[in-house]
């Protein structure tokens, strides 16, 4: 008795496929999480009650989701634009944190009134994080050297000097590693309930804007370009070294805006923790969204769902935070095996008279 | 100990898993496979080496679990980028995130406990040596198995059959097929041998060097592994060079609290100031990170990839299929 394998390449994705895929993806990723549950002695049933229903029947989860979706869209995208040029920015959390050193530094030390300040420690994390995301895409535009990497580094390098910082030169009075207080002026107002900042309007008005821009400017276009054919892009004329610069620019941008937009409008100040790995996340949300913004937005505010659920999850029964990274890790891994078997056809036989030899 | 003995005795036990994890990574590259999930199987071989170390009392079993640990995830990244023709730099940041979480996840309720780590095992004669001699010639058992490892990976890659065959497969996986080397095989293998050694490393990181877990001590260590790869441009003896470098990098910012440089010494405020800063412990933690950049940077100034020797099919994936 014998058993082959055939793998084939299919010439369409058959349609039960193509939309079972998604559920089945999350379904998969959330039973091989249950894994690490049963270890901590958690049953995995309740623990997904909590993390999913719960979350989404009280109001105050949804007003989380929504608050916790705004620094994952925006890193989010931080990491789409360059990926959607070819490039991959792992270093939104740098960009991240030193987009919330500027701001808070603005919003602690100037002297505005409430809409100036506001405004000026956004341009200030915009300028700063556009700055940090500039050197990944200068050094990958000039002399090829890997943004993986880079990025990333740099992302360490910006969390740890922020842990110095909110521990050494702006450390505030309180004695905890975190700087002083935000004034009253330089919070993000709030509306409805006291966790709601009106900073959610931005996953709306940043989504509409960069939607324009990837799909209606030449910019946009430049950028696809480059990302589908760089070879093609050069021959006609367009520089990938601009594309590759700007690109890391504008993700900067976005993810030091999402610095301050967590400390301004969620924390009040700035302290080691007000990031629970934004910008890593933002790599699966960019993977997830990969094919427009608004799945962008889609993915950010799946995730930031899975945020809220696993703070919930963490007070409640004390399962750690980083169940969250699992399961993202987890949704993505089986997407890329999916993506094989929507191509691919697998056919198992067991006979004695199989001649079909096995294909790796 | 003086503060150059210190250094130099921190930096040959930081080069151990820097070494491993890099010359698992040269393998794996050598045969067209990026493996970007080092970070990920580095946490999972510390985590789970320490716990079968704390719990059976074997180091050694440590690290032998810690390598299991290692290979278990380079095996779901070798599915996903050799059997599934998934993007292999998806598929290895995703791996590291997955090690972060997992290891957080299940590594709390090890925080706090401790191990004894492996003994110093000096060369006679040798190991008096001043300075050198503490730091190459007493150390543990580890350290020497990575220091012996790298001319056996030398030769292995160069002067043996399966390294010409390993070779081949990242140059033209294609051309190799047709010759009639297991293309696939030799990816698996190689893929296999990467997070086996990065699981070594990562056991020798908590059971041999910390003696206990705290979760993410990897800092970014793995990554440091994949940049001295092309830093040392897939060749191991530049690797090696490269892996003593960083350790040195990593060693004076893990020994800072020794240094006991300030304001005295200078006569100016300002430069006082600076070095002040540039030799507080949590900014010296940044100095391995930028040296990575930098040291990036200037590799990359010296010529493109494919000059500086990286393999052609290195990221691709291949498939016998045609489309």
């Amino acid at each position: 008795m014998t058993v082959s394998v055939t793998v084939e390449h299919r010439e369409s994705t058959p349609s039960w496929l193509r939309y079972t895929a998604p559920l089945l993806t999350g379904a998969l990723a959330l039973l091989v999480a249950a894994v690490p549950l049963l270890v901590l002695n958690v049953n995995p049933v309740e623990a997904y009650l909590v993390l999913f229903v719960g979350t989404l029947l009280s109001p105050s989860g949804i007003v989380n989701t929504l608050v916790t979706a705004v620094p994952l869209f925006l890193t989010g995208l931080a990491v789409y634009i360059p990926y959607r040029a070819g490039l991959w920015n792992l270093g939104a959390e740098g960009q991240l944190f030193f987009g919330a050193v500027a701001g808070t530094f603005v919003g602690v030390n100037a002297d505005f009134s409430a809409p100036v300040l506001l405004g000026l420690m956004f341009v200030a994390s915009g300028i700063v994080g556009g700055l940090y995301g500039a050197i990944p895409g200068y050094l990958r535009a000039k002399h090829d050297v890997n943004e993986i990497i880079t990025s990333l580094m740099l992302s360490l390098a910006a969390v740890s000097l922020t842990h110095y910082l909110v521990r050494g030169p702006m450390q505030g009075s309180g004695g905890s590693a975190a700087t002083e207080s935000l004034p009253e002026a330089a919070l993000v107002p709030t509306v409805f309930s006291p966790r709601l900042h009106v900073g959610v309007v931005l996953l709306v008005v940043v989504a509409a804007c960069i939607a324009v821009l990837m799909n209606h400017t030449s910019l946009g276009f430049r950028i696809s370009f480059v990302g589908a054919n760089v070879g093609a892009a050069r021959q006609s004329g367009i520089s990938e070294y601009r594309t590759y610069l700007v690109v890391f620019v504008l993700g900067g941008v976005l993810a030091g805006v999402a610095g301050i937009v967590e400390v301004a409008g969620v924390y009040g100040r700035l302290f080691e923790g007000f990031s629970p790995g934004y910008g890593f996340t933002a790599v699966a949300v960019a993977l997830l969204g990969r094919n427009g913004v608004t799945r962008v937005l889609a993915a950010a505010l799946f995730f930031g769902l899975l945020q809220t659920g696993g703070s919930s999850l963490a007070i409640l029964m004390d399962v750690p935070t980083a169940l969250v990274d699992v399961i993202v890790a987890l949704i993505i891994l089986f997407i890329l095996t999916a993506e094989f078997f929507k191509t691919h056809r697998i056919d198992l036989r067991t006979g004695r008279n199989t001649d079909r030899e096995g294909v790796s | 100990m003086s503060f150059v003995a210190g250094i130099a005795d921190s930096t040959v036990s930081l080069a151990t898993p820097l070494l491993l994890a890099a010359l698992g990574e040269v393998i794996a590259e050598r045969s067209g496979v990026i493996n970007l999930g080092v970070e990920g199987m580095m946490l999972a071989g510390a985590l789970a080496g320490f716990a079968a170390a704390v719990v059976t009392n074997s180091m050694w079993l440590g690290v032998l679990v810690g390598l299991l640990a290692g290979v278990s995830l380079a095996l779901v990244h070798a599915v996903l980028a050799v059997s599934l023709n998934a993007d292999q730099v998806v598929s290895g940041i995703m791996i590291t995130i997955l090690g972060i979480g997992l290891t957080t996840l299940l590594g709390r309720s090890w925080v706090g406990q401790s191990v004894s780590g492996f003994e110093e095992i000096a060369v006679p004669g040798l190991s008096r040596l001043p300075i050198v001699g503490q730091a190459m010639f007493n150390v543990t058992a580890l350290d020497y198995l990575a220091l012996a490892l790298t001319p056996i990976v030398w030769y292995f890659l160069t002067r043996t059959n399966i390294g010409a065959e390993i070779t081949a497969v990242g140059e033209d996986p294609e051309a190799a097929d047709t010759a009639g080397v297991p293309v696939f095989r030799i990816r698996y293998g190689c893929i296999l041998i990467g997070g086996a050694l990065a699981g070594i490393a990562g056991a020798q990181l908590s059971v041999a060097f910390t003696n206990f877990w705290t979760s993410e001590m990897i800092a970014g260590r793995g990554w440091i592994a994949v940049a001295l790869v092309i830093f040392g441009q897939w060749r191991v003896g530049s690797v090696f060079l490269g892996a003593y470098l960083f350790a040195a990098v990593d060693a004076l910012s893990f020994r800072s609290g020794d240094v006991g440089l300030g304001s005295e010494v200078f006569g100016s405020r300002l430069i006082a100031d600076v070095v002040d800063v540039a030799l507080d412990p949590q900014v010296m933690q940044v100095y391995p990170y930028l040296a990575t950049v930098v040291a990036l940077w200037y590799i990359m100034r010296r010529g493109t990839l494919e000059e500086l020797g990286a393999p052609n099919s290195l990221v691709e994936t291949y498939s016998r299929e045609r489309d």
